[in-house]
């Protein structure tokens, strides 16, 4: 990956004399592996002792929440509150206005996205490179600057409080990482089918439809379910453009999960953890993928 | 091409005809090449006009207005909204939690990501389920780690403080984590960083997967040792990712809004609130939405410089890359 400057370091390592390490070697690979495997642990426990404990929560009877010292494994086990959230008529109704503005926005964004990925990766037209910045530049750019002039312009179209003004709003969200991250598989398709398809008279959408679609369907699965978890994360937008619960969605509805008497920690915890789902799951599935789609679109910009 | 050129290297001034055909055959031949291509884009484009450019010049006409409820019709007033916040006596402090914030997060993210990437990358047997582990943060949505910590910062029973407790820590010493205006911001950062250092991680485990073995046996041949591998060979093989994950890391945490407005919405006494929850409360709290506009101009400064470093960051490793594969 960089030969020139690995080649320009390695003079200082032939210079040092490893022989005399060459004795303890073998005790000293144990301790690496041992100091590894601690540190390694040390991260796991970080990441994971905060979901563990919620999961812990929303296993156990409310009066167990607050013993001392806390139990960590719960001595008894619940589903109560499962239950509970999913007889939570406002949790459920959140839900499916979450379902309907992701399903939606993802299926915006990924017409834009394939026509302007395939527009990008394909022609040279001018303009060309200051149009993909700009769509980067419209991922980056910090979203509270738009807020504002969003919530008066939506006002205006009467569209605040609707699911399809916040499918409207939440396009911006989804958009510019979908026209990235196609970009990059259809850079790496090779042109020559297509061409030739072109000089036996295919049109454009037929190409598309026809050899590039089914070509990328793998990639454009992954991007797909990368879209639909940002719209279903989102949260900004969501808090601005609702209010009450009628268009509110999942994640504004767990941000302010209260009532007059107070939070039901264990309802909310197993509430949470329903929400993390469809990310855990898409994330485990695509990782690869979208880590290398991610980084080609933010490192390669 | 090279037909063009030579009618045109004929065409003088005495032969307006022989012009305006050429001009005209090179109009028909770049909507041939090119119009497919515009065609394709224009739905991005539209959207890049009407969710970017649009905003952002209305958000530049009500900085120099005022807009008031419930019409909301800018009446221009000059730069009597800036002035506002440069003389508010909260904007100083504002400012210098804002780069605290950055500063702790970003530090915070990167040192644990690149540290999690060392270890994980050092091909130890039975580590690959613990990286998958790792990883758990980063996929949880951002509201629902805020509310994880929530629930673990919690002054009187959060697991925190009760595993304090546990290990005798009298409580008197123990702090409500949330509440206490010399805390929160510190457990607001761990909260951030706990959800973003996977990231960095996998972007920089990607970068080191990239090294090929055999420059590591060649140099071990030579009898480097571990540290000398590292500083010789991967750190500079993985320094534009390292770079470019910095950048990103910077911008996400000046754009960050929903860890801090879950857990704490800026409080207690402003003592978490960063620029960006500060526009939120100015616009939607105060209904102050030409003071919220001004700081949102002045966020947006901010964030053309940092996309401006970025691209420059960026186009450093491209060259790069270009110039070793020669």
């Amino acid at each position: 990956m960089t030969q020139a400057i690995t080649t320009a370091g390695t003079g200082p390592v032939t210079r040092s004399d490893g022989h005399r390490e060459r004795r303890s070697r073998r005790t000293r690979r144990v301790w690496l592996h041992v100091l590894v495997y601690g540190s390694a642990l040390l991260f796991v426990v970080f990441s994971v002792a905060p979901i563990l404990w919620g999961l812990s929560t929303a296993l156990k009877p409310s009066k167990d929440q607050y013993q001392f010292p806390p139990q960590w494994i719960p001595k008894t086990i619940t589903l109560e509150h499962f239950a509970a959230v999913f007889s939570n008529q406002a949790i459920i109704h959140a839900f499916l206005n979450t379902l309907v503005i992701s399903i939606s926005t993802t299926f915006i964004a990924l017409l834009v996205g394939i026509l302007g990925a395939y527009g990008f990766s394909r022609y040279r037209f001018p303009g060309r490179g200051t149009l993909l910045v700009s769509v980067l530049f419209t991922q980056l750019f910090p979203r509270v600057v738009v807020i504002v002039p969003f919530f008066i312009t939506l006002r205006n179209l009467n569209l605040i409080n609707t699911l399809p003004g916040l499918v409207l709003v939440y396009l911006m969200v989804v958009f510019p990482i979908a026209i990235w991250m196609i970009k990059g598989f259809f850079d790496r398709i090779p042109r020559e089918i297509e061409e030739a398809a072109i000089v036996d008279g295919c049109s454009i959408p037929r190409l598309l439809w026809t050899i590039v679609l089914p070509m990328s369907r793998p990639a454009l699965v992954a991007v797909g379910m990368y879209s639909f978890i940002l719209a279903f994360n989102e949260f900004l937008f969501a808090l601005v453009f609702t209010s009450g619960t009628q268009s509110q969605p999942l994640s504004v509805a767990l941000a302010f999960f209260i009532d007059d008497v107070g939070i039901h920690w264990g309802d909310l915890m197993a509430a949470s953890l329903l929400m993390s789902v469809p990310a855990i799951v898409v994330f485990s599935f695509a990782q690869k993928l979208l880590v290398r789609g991610l980084s080609e679109g933010a490192v390669k910009g | 091409m090279a037909i063009l050129s030579t009618t045109q290297r004929g065409a003088t001034g005495d032969e307006p005809d022989f012009k305006r055909d050429n001009r005209e055959r090179r109009r028909r031949i770049a909507i041939q090449k090119w119009g497919p291509g515009y065609l394709l884009v224009l739905p991005a484009v539209v959207l890049i006009v009407a969710m970017m450019l649009y905003p952002l010049i209305q958000t530049l006409i009500f900085s120099v207005s005022n807009v008031q409820l419930p019409l909301l019709t800018p009446v221009f007033t000059g730069f009597a909204n800036f002035l506002a916040v440069f003389k508010d006596p909260n904007t100083g402090p504002l400012v210098l939690r804002t780069l605290e914030w950055v500063v702790g997060t970003v530090a915070l993210r990167f040192v644990l990501g690149f540290l999690a990437a060392i270890i994980f990358n050092a091909k130890v047997r039975g580590t690959v389920w613990m990286r998958v582990l790792v990883v758990l943060p980063w996929m949880v949505p951002s509201v629902v780690a805020a509310n994880l910590w929530r629930w673990v910062l919690q002054s009187d029973n959060g697991i925190l403080n009760e595993t304090l407790k546990s290990w005798g820590v009298p409580s008197s010493a123990l702090v409500d984590w949330l509440g206490n205006p010399h805390t929160v911001l510190g457990a607001v950062i761990v909260a951030y960083s706990w959800a973003g250092f996977p990231f960095v991680m996998l972007l920089i485990l990607a970068g080191m997967q990239g090294i090929s073995e055999e420059q590591y046996e060649a140099a071990k041949m030579d009898g480097a040792n571990w540290w000398q591998l590292f500083r010789y060979i991967t750190v500079p093989a993985i320094r534009p990712v390292l770079i470019i994950s910095l950048i990103l890391e910077i911008v996400s945490a000046v754009n960050s809004f929903d860890t801090i407005e879950v857990l704490t919405g800026g409080g207690p006494a402003n003592a978490s609130q960063i620029w960006s929850i500060g526009i939120y409360n100015t616009g939607f709290q105060s209904y102050n939405f030409g003071g919220a506009s001004a700081m949102s101009v002045l966020m947006f400064v901010i964030a053309i410089v940092l996309f401006a470093i970025y691209g420059i960051a960026n186009r450093r490793n491209a060259r790069l890359e270009r110039g070793e594969a020669r």
